[in-house]
């Protein structure tokens, strides 16, 4: 304790908790909804593998942060 | 109760028998103040110790008898220089139980390790502060709601102690002024609700003499068989602590019942014994605290809260009579900026050991400390000895699970309540690991549907309609791969009409001749490409219906081509023959009209074909 300890806070503060829980849930389902437009509109001979991959990745992260901040918001501290 | 007065004799007996004095220390001065006040016992003496010897002395012992020491839960030696309004900082002692030879088997020797040796004629001021638990024993031992709980404690009147006391006073407060009965000696007062025994001069070493004081104490008499808390760090910004209560009025048992309406009636009289209510003392900003047990939540409680701490009221669901037990759980969130701290490349916890609740018992405390995924080289700092090991406990998105850090503490009373520290490393980037978790979870999901709609499903691959669907699923993919071409068709008809009008505005001819060579390549281009399209429709059965259509939508992007590239070649003509505005717009008029009624068809036709 000597060296004047520091306190360690989390690297976002909790008040942005649920505006970023909403704001990236809300751009992951956006995404989300691309993809699935994508899967049904095209059919089966050309549709773009790479594209539906890059979607899917987006879609992915903007819904696991979405999420991770949607259960810390409701206190879940994971 | 016999057994134990007669315990007292034959100790006695052997406290006159051996030897007297261990060092050369005499205790010139000596102050003992014994608070009942509450179900803890806590004993503060201060006692001035003097070197009558020759010899350096470097510790000092204390001796507390068996039946006492048992029920030792806090012992504290400090002690300070000078005297008074110059007294120094205060320093506390380190104290350990010892055997030193030829001490009475009846006592338990404890041994304070002073900071610098005692000189020959020097003195020093030591402050003990001891407290013990379950040591008020409640008599009569079991009492109706309406009666009042009378409780004995003994002492000895006497500082019982191997070296020579010169003078000594002892003074015992009570929680009231009510006291049945209480051992008279010479010099024994009773004022008010404090009984004072001595002055007494000169008593050897190892002078006992018994004192019981029989006396009422209502006070809450809440005793936790077991206590387990559970403090679990979260870097996302929370330090949440869960804690498991098991607990037992420890005084007089209830006997012939409990009455709900005398109760209800006169709580103060018909249930003087009992307690009601518990107020747990939480640190500042503590936030959403709950209190339940296994029925589910308990409403009975109240909240407060300042700067300085929060304060929460909890009421079991029933009065709490002698023997009676209660269980609950109490949780609050904390944040983590308060507790956790980083210092020399290790993070540390920073926090309360012992139970937030005012004046409870705690017989078997278990802290356990669960620590982030991912921490490494652990230890762990606390003023007092406990046991301590590890575990590992599986929550919220673990893979490996999380360290715990378990401390195991017996006779926990409130002055445990001191900080402990629990170290350990942490890289940030482990912080990652859940919200990766997740994003690899959602990608599953997607990587999931994609197989979905990549596999072939059906079982029988030669079925007639299994065929025709493959090949309309053919003829749909060869429809969207004409109408993507066309689609391009068309931005090169935009770009042709872009170029003309760069061309009215700064008359650049060239360009505008070389966009008319790239945009007919294209169109080239692409009737290559339509070629094959067109030609498996017109063959393909599947397709007959969709191909009057297509056919129709071909021929009027291909008329559009040509009027496109009549109408773009006459402009550029005009260009260079520096043909006046009004002239070209009466040239290219019939083909703009044309383009603009051919352009609708197109579009329209193309809606459709879409839709099939």
């Amino acid at each position: 304790m000597a060296l004047g300890p520091k306190p360690i806070s989390s690297p976002v503060s909790d008040a942005w908790y649920p505006a970023l829980a909403f704001l990236l849930i809300a751009s992951g389902l956006a995404v989300t909804s691309l993809f699935f437009i994508y899967e049904a509109t095209s059919s089966r001979r050309n549709r773009s593998l790479s594209k539906e991959l890059t979607t899917g990745a987006v879609a992915s992260v903007f819904l696991g942060f979405g999420s991770l901040f949607l259960l810390l918001s409701t206190g879940v501290y994971v | 109760m016999g057994s134990r007065f007669a315990f007292f004799f034959l100790f006695s007996s052997i406290a006159i028998l051996s030897t007297p004095a261990l060092s050369d220390l005499i205790i010139s001065k000596l102050d003992r103040r014994i608070d009942l006040t509450s179900h803890i016992v806590r004993v503060a003496s201060t006692l001035k110790v003097e070197n009558a010897g020759t010899a350096v002395v470097s510790e000092v012992l204390l001796t507390i008898p068996n039946y006492q020491a048992k029920n030792l839960a806090f012992l504290l030696a400090s002690s300070y220089e000078g005297k008074g309004k110059t007294k120094g900082p205060t320093i506390s002692l380190p104290v350990e139980v010892v055997h030193p030879k030829g001490m009475p088997l009846d006592l338990t020797t404890y041994s304070i390790s002073l900071s610098k040796g005692l000189e020959k004629g020097e003195s020093l001021t030591l402050d003990v502060f001891a407290a013990f638990s379950h040591s008020l024993q409640p008599f009569p031992e079991e009492i109706t709601q309406a009666d009042i709980q009378l409780v004995l404690f003994q002492d000895s009147a006497f500082y019982l102690s191997p070296y020579q006391v010169t003078a000594q006073s002892l003074s015992v407060r009570l929680p009231s002024a009510r006291v049945e009965s209480y051992t008279k000696l010479q010099n024994t007062k009773l004022v008010e609700s404090e009984i004072k025994y001595g002055p007494y001069e000169n008593l050897p070493p190892f002078s006992y003499n018994s004192i019981v004081v029989h006396f009422e104490n209502n006070r809450p008499f809440a005793v936790a068989h077991e206590l387990v808390r559970e403090i679990e760090i979260s870097h996302w910004g929370s330090v949440q602590i869960n804690e498991h209560y098991n607990l037992i009025h420890g005084g007089a048992r209830n006997k012939g019942g409990f009455s709900r309406i005398e109760y209800q009636g006169r709580p103060n009289i018909r249930g003087a014994s009992s307690f009601r209510r518990l107020v747990a003392r939480l640190p500042p900003r503590a936030h959403s605290v709950y209190y339940r047990d296994e029925i589910g939540n308990i409403s009975t409680s109240n909240l407060w809260g300042d700067s300085r701490q929060t304060e929460l009221e909890i009421e079991p669901r029933f009065p709490m009579f002698g023997g009676w037990k209660t269980s609950f759980t109490i949780g609050y969130g904390l944040p983590l900026q308060d507790f956790l701290f980083e210092s020399e490349g290790k993070r540390f916890l920073n926090i309360s050991f012992g139970c937030p609740i005012d004046e409870v018992v705690v017989d078997n405390l278990f802290v356990k400390v669960v620590l982030p995924e991912g921490s490494r080289e652990i230890s762990v700092s606390v003023p007092f000895s406990t046991e301590q090991w590890q575990e590992i406990k599986h929550s919220h998105l673990d893979i490996v699970g999380r360290p715990v850090v378990v401390l195991q503490k017996t006779k926990v009373v409130p002055e445990h309540n001191l900080h402990f520290q629990v170290y350990y490393k942490f890289n940030n980037l482990a912080l990652l690991q859940e919200p990766l978790m997740l994003i690899f979870g959602f990608f599953i999901f997607f990587v999931a549907c994609i197989v979905y709609m990549h596999t072939d499903m059906s079982i029988s691959k030669s079925s007639a309609s299994y065929l025709a669907k493959l090949q309309w699923d053919e003829v749909q993919a060869t429809v969207q791969q004409v109408l993507s071409i066309i689609n391009r068709c068309l931005t090169v008809h935009d770009k042709l009409e872009a170029s003309l009008h760069d061309l009215s505005r700064n008359g650049d001819v060239q360009a505008c001749k070389a966009v008319r060579k790239a945009a007919d390549a294209l169109f080239k281009e692409y009737g290559k490409e339509l070629k094959p399209l067109l030609g498996f429709l017109q063959s393909s059965p599947q397709a007959a219906h969709v191909w009057p259509k297509v056919d129709e939508l071909v021929a009027k992007e291909k008329e559009m081509q040509e009027r496109s590239m009549l109408k773009h070649s006459s402009v550029v003509e005009c260009y260079e023959k520096k043909s006046g505005g009004r002239d070209i717009e009466n040239r290219v008029a019939s083909h703009q009209a044309k383009l603009t009624a051919l352009r609708h068809e197109v579009d329209d036709l193309l809606e459709v074909v879409d839709e099939i």
